[in-house]
């Protein structure tokens, strides 16, 4: 015989669950719905700010960091085509400077961009080595020419004044 | 009770050019016109009080 337990609505069972009075709490409806999409503006919203902010910063400079000018060396001790190690912006970030031409002088931060190693300037074949893993490097722009490194070098500018060569300041990482 | 569904679509309208407008933004900055970045985030801002207010006004439409 059937019991007639399911032909009650709410059947008469002691479980604590049929007497939980629900209210469509779950459902989404057509001004919930509005509701949740309001909400996604403002989250659009708010999450514009930091981009907004970034850019603002940007174009008001405060992105091109200014060192003090450090003296690197004398024009007169490097012969042309010679390179000296020093050190810019920190004690610790170490750079090569190599002279070109009668006038023409090029600085990077000399740490591989592969594994840091010092890359050194090789006059004989006229560009930068990292002997760690046979990285080269194009000693007009830093850019990499061969072996596991892809990004460039730092580039420092550098300008001459009164008989010597000062780092002046440390250009822009370009992707 | 016949509802209307002014509202959603402006919204939904809303939405999308959130979207659209977000990921020019990014792109912007990426390519370095920060001045456009600026002018998608400043959109991006002003359609939150504009979906507030389709809200307001459609609610019970």
């Amino acid at each position: 015989m059937p019991s007639d337990k399911n032909n009650k609505i709410p059947f008469n069972e002691d479980n604590y669950t049929h007497n939980i009075n629900r209210n469509n709490e779950r459902s989404l409806d057509r001004r919930g719905f509005m509701k949740t999409l309001v909400g996604a503006a403002g989250v659009f919203a708010i999450s514009s700010l930091p981009w907004g902010a970034v850019a603002a910063k940007e174009l008001m400079g405060l992105g091109e960091k200014e060192y003090s000018h450090k003296k690197i060396t004398d024009v007169s001790k490097l012969a042309v085509g010679d390179s000296i190690d020093f050190t810019f912006p920190g004690d610790h970030d170490d750079a090569i400077l190599i002279r070109l031409s009668e006038n023409k002088y090029v600085a990077y931060q000399n740490a591989c961009t592969h594994l840091r190693c010092p890359v050194f300037w090789v006059k004989e074949e006229g560009q930068m080595v990292c002997p760690c893993h046979h990285g080269f490097f194009d000693v007009e722009t830093g850019a990499p020419t061969a072996g596991p490194p892809r990004r460039p070098l730092p580039e420092i500018q550098v300008k001459v004044e009164n008989g010597a060569v000062y780092a002046v300041r440390v250009k822009r990482y370009e992707a | 009770m016949k509802r209307s569904y002014q509202g959603v679509l402006l919204l939904s309208v809303i939405l999308l050019l959130n979207i659209v407008f977000t990921q020019k933004m990014v792109h912007q900055f990426f390519y370095e016109n920060y001045v456009n970045t600026l002018i998608y985030c400043g959109l991006n801002i002003v359609l939150f009080p504009v979906a507030w207010v389709i809200y307001k006004k459609l609610k019970k439409a």
